[in-house]
């Protein structure tokens, strides 16, 4: 029960509302509840409906009006980097305390070892929040964004 | 289970030619199956051997993950253009 409801049944027993006020201000509370948890149900299911990482490296497009500037246009699904994340846990012992030191090296205090299934759906969840947009002296252009 | 990728389009151009293929990857799967029966006594026995020393297991792990990531392909699409030079792939 949520603190508000409680307020609410307390001041019904202190004969400080009537029982109709608390009925229009219990629905009232239950209302504002059911809205922020359909929202969050909506965030949740735009997250799972993500499919595919993108990375475009565009050029400046004063300078590419022949054409022949660099473009890279990169779509990888996230089937596919869940199927790669997966693959650390067939690393070596060996190779495992190996990547763990040279993480450490890089200030990364983090163990591959302890990397769990769950900890994968969410590292994907998280990726969906992932965009990445910078824009060079030339006017060059590279976008990383989740779509 | 997913389903694998049926086809794979390369495309590759230069200075205006170029030519595109479309690879029929669904052809390969009743391949890999017939050369995956025939090979499966001797990937039993290696896995037995090497279960012991828990490598076994790892090459057991690796083969599913292979055709998990297999599987995982289709909608990849990589396209790139360098001056006159486009190479393009897409997984269906």
């Amino acid at each position: 029960m949520s603190d508000n409801k409680k307020k609410i049944l307390e001041m019904l027993a202190k004969n400080k509302i009537s029982a109709d006020d608390a009925y229009r201000l219990l629905s009232a509370v239950d209302g504002g509840e059911g809205r922020r948890e359909s929202t969050g149900r909506a965030e949740t299911a735009a997250k799972s409906k993500a499919k595919y990482l993108r990375v475009t490296v565009l050029p400046n497009p004063e300078s590419d009006r022949s054409g022949s500037c660099d473009r890279v246009n990169i779509r990888v699904p996230m089937s596919l980097i869940r199927a790669g994340i997966k693959l650390t846990s067939l690393i070596p012992s060996e190779a495992r305390d190996k990547v763990n030191l040279a993480l450490h090296e890089k200030g990364i205090d983090f163990d591959v070892r302890n990397m769990k299934p769950e900890d994968i759906e969410e590292l994907i969840g998280a990726l969906s929040d992932l965009e990445v947009d910078v824009v060079s002296k030339n006017g060059e252009s590279v976008r990383v964004f989740v779509e | 289970m997913k389903r694998p990728p049926m086809l794979m389009h390369l495309r590759i151009e230069r200075e205006r030619r170029g030519f595109g293929l479309w690879l029929p990857l669904f052809l390969l799967l009743p391949l890999a199956l017939v050369v995956f029966i025939i090979l499966s006594p001797l990937i039993l026995v290696a896995t037995i051997v090497l279960w012991p020393s828990g490598w076994g297991k790892r090459a057991l792990l690796t083969l599913r993950a292979s055709v998990d990531i297999f599987c995982s392909m289709r909608g990849l699409g990589i396209d790139v253009h360098s001056g006159r030079q486009s190479v393009s792939m897409t997984v269906v």
